[in-house]
């Protein structure tokens, strides 16, 4: 059916675009500088001599195209290759990490998503009073308020001064993390949960609930919500069926947006938390110089993103009747 | 015996700029299974007093005074939800622009009988079946297959049966229609106009036809109400209107271009009042051929000039005798 043709030719068009990608971030990423002077510049025993062996031995002497198509060749065949730094396989630390995020920032990103809508249709049906003001604030400061700061001050007030929560990492283990006296594995991995999830919540829930306002603003104005009201359809339908079907659309641009991007998202959040996520450790990665990595985590964001818009498109088409896909 | 009896309604808009007095003490009454005009300009309160009626008049608007007797009960003191009950049971609306006002994302089947499953709690097959019929009624080509399709596959004047349909569904005691004719092509506006006729004897129901085409209401209508910058100028038959018209109607009338005749087109000097600052008062002597100096000072009231006519108007007796 056209369904089906449609997501075989999108995910088609991807391919050069995912080379095409990878291609720029490992011509940008070389002109960079040495991974192997970087490491080894703090080390005043090392010789000139090692340097090259180790070079050599990753492959770092041979000339750019074949450095990149060797690259090209693994990631086809699933492998991002060794970090620089330990030697663990990419794959590997990857895998080891992207559960961690993902939960981060699907949970914040849902959280916000769903709190938004009847804040948004609230503030936009009563616009200009002291609670549409009261959203409104609260929504500019979470756009301007820096993640790294809201962070900070949460852990100041709720770890250390009422020792309530845990202000680093995803898990206690082996010291479990007592919730109400209870320890166990779960309300221990939720206690660690709480504050880098309101931080992201918090940041994510101001751009929905802004734009959501100004879409039913907009729609609720149009002709056919008076003609929903004058066919004595009850206010609740009107406003949550009829009007924010046709309001939805941008946060729904939103949402596919944050989800794809959800592994970069939220390296600030993960570093002030000290979170084991992907976020970090691109960071890291990236100050290190850590190409494999680099390159494996890039080319994992660039594929969740390019999904994420096909999703989007695809979901554009089932809300509204007059979006075609093909 | 009269089905809508509106007394001195005011409804204003609280804008920014300063309060917009849309409606101002108008007063009017709808004879059961007649057909009303309710004529003027642009501007000149004749929707607003519509969504009155219905309680539907969009923020900042407000409705702050008068009375709306519908079957002799005060819409006006109605608790929300028992106003709700009476919005497409017993008054319906249709609007100006048809492609407006289908909500572009539901099918036209789902959006129809919402309105069924919200007043008479039946089950969606016999809601649908409802609508399939409310179709077939204005005839909407294959309307089994219409349900299953958006507003977006339709043509204006199929869009516009599709919205009569809509109001007709729960068969309305009183239809108000909004311009239903102005945002389309003159050959389907003369079928919409023709299928209203037919609906409105076949059903026997009260239509109030808000227009500013004298065509329509010399057509249709057998009474009619002139409102002017939110205020009613006059009220009476068509007849009375045509022939002993209040100065406002008289200019309307020299304004409605004809084919058989050759004079020029007469329009009305200035333009419609800003009603956040009206006029004082007539609304109308700053337009007026006639006006002299007590129409800036007093307000005329709306006087029984005749059998069911009422004028607004200081010369209008005056001007009759001139006349005859």
């Amino acid at each position: 059916m056209g369904l089906a043709k449609y997501i075989i030719r999108r995910t088609i068009y991807m391919v050069p675009l995912i080379i095409g990608i990878s291609l720029v971030s490992f011509l940008v990423m070389y002109a960079a500088g040495d991974p192997i002077q970087l490491a080894t510049a703090g080390n005043p025993s090392i010789t000139e001599a090692q340097r090259q062996f180790l070079r050599e031995y990753y492959g770092l002497n041979d000339p750019i195209p074949i450095q990149y198509l060797r690259w090209l060749d693994h990631f086809i065949h699933g492998d991002f290759g060794k970090s620089l730094y330990g030697g663990r396989p990419v794959n590997e630390i990857i895998s080891s990490l992207i559960w961690e995020t993902a939960k981060l920032q699907i949970i914040s990103i849902l959280l916000a998503f769903f709190i938004s809508i009847p804040a948004g249709v609230y503030s936009a049906v009563k616009q200009r009073s002291a609670a549409d003001y009261t959203v409104s604030s609260i929504a500019i400061f979470g756009i301007s308020v820096p993640v790294f700061w809201f962070g900070i001050v949460l852990i100041l007030i709720f770890s250390y001064h009422l020792g309530w929560l845990p202000s680093a990492g995803a898990h206690g283990a082996p010291y479990l993390w007592p919730v109400f006296g209870i320890k166990n594995e779960f309300l221990d991995e939720l206690a660690h949960l709480v504050l880098p999830v309101t931080v992201l919540t918090f940041a994510n829930l101001a751009y929905n609930v802004r734009l959501l306002r100004a879409g039913m603003l907009e729609v609720l104005r149009q002709d056919y919500i008076m003609a929903a009201r004058a066919s004595g359809i009850p206010e609740r339908k009107v406003l949550y069926k009829y009007a924010l079907k046709n309001a939805i659309t941008p946060l729904l641009t939103l949402l596919g947006l944050s989800i794809g991007g959800m592994l970069a998202g939220a390296p600030v959040t993960e570093t002030v938390f000290s979170w084991p996520g992907l976020g970090r450790a691109y960071v890291t990665a990236s100050l290190r110089l850590d190409f494999p990595l680099i390159m494996g985590i890039t080319m994992i964001i660039t594929i969740m993103i390019l999904i994420a818009n096909l999703i989007t498109d695809l979901v554009y088409a089932w809300v509204d009747p007059r979006v075609t896909i093909d | 015996m009269n089905l809508l009896e509106i007394e001195y309604l005011k409804t204003y808009f609280f804008t920014e700029a300063g309060v917009v007095k849309a409606v101002d003490d108008v007063t009017l009454s709808v004879e059961k299974g007649s057909t009303v005009g309710l004529v003027g300009e642009s501007g000149s309160g004749k929707s607003v007093t519509a969504q009155s009626v219905l309680r539907i008049v969009p923020r900042p608007g407000k409705i702050i005074g008068g009375k709306v007797l519908f079957n002799g009960e005060d819409l006006l003191l109605k608790k929300e939800e028992e106003m709700r009950k009476y919005r497409g049971k017993k008054i319906s609306l249709i609007f100006q622009d048809p492609t407006s006002s289908l909500n572009p994302l539901f099918t036209i089947g789902s959006q129809l009988a919402d309105i069924v499953i919200e007043h008479e709690k039946v089950k969606k097959d016999e809601a649908m079946e409802r609508v399939v019929k409310a179709l077939r009624i204005v005839k909407l080509p294959d309307p089994e297959h219409a349900i299953y399709q958006y507003p977006h596959q339709f043509s204006g004047g199929m869009k516009q049966r599709i919205c009569i349909a809509r109001a007709l569904l729960l068969n309305p005691e009183l239809l108000f229609a909004d311009e239903p004719t102005t945002n389309l092509d003159v050959t389907i506006q003369a079928q919409i106009i023709a299928l209203l006729k037919d609906l409105q004897k076949e059903l026997g129901m009260t239509l109030v036809m808000i227009t500013h085409d004298m065509g329509i209401v010399a057509e249709m209508c057998k009474n009619v109400v002139v409102l002017y910058a939110g205020n009613v100028m006059e009220s009476g038959s068509i007849e009375d209107i045509f022939e002993r018209p209040h100065p406002y109607t008289e200019a309307l009338l020299k304004a409605v271009p004809r084919l058989d005749e050759t004079r020029k087109l007469i329009s009305i000097p200035g333009n419609i009042p800003n009603l956040i600052d009206p006029p004082s008062g007539c609304r109308f002597h700053p337009r007026c051929q006639y006006a002299i100096d007590l129409c800036k000072e007093r307000k005329p009231p709306l006087e029984e000039v005749g059998n069911s006519h009422f004028i607004s108007c200081h010369r209008w007796r005056e001007l009759q005798g001139g006349r005859s």
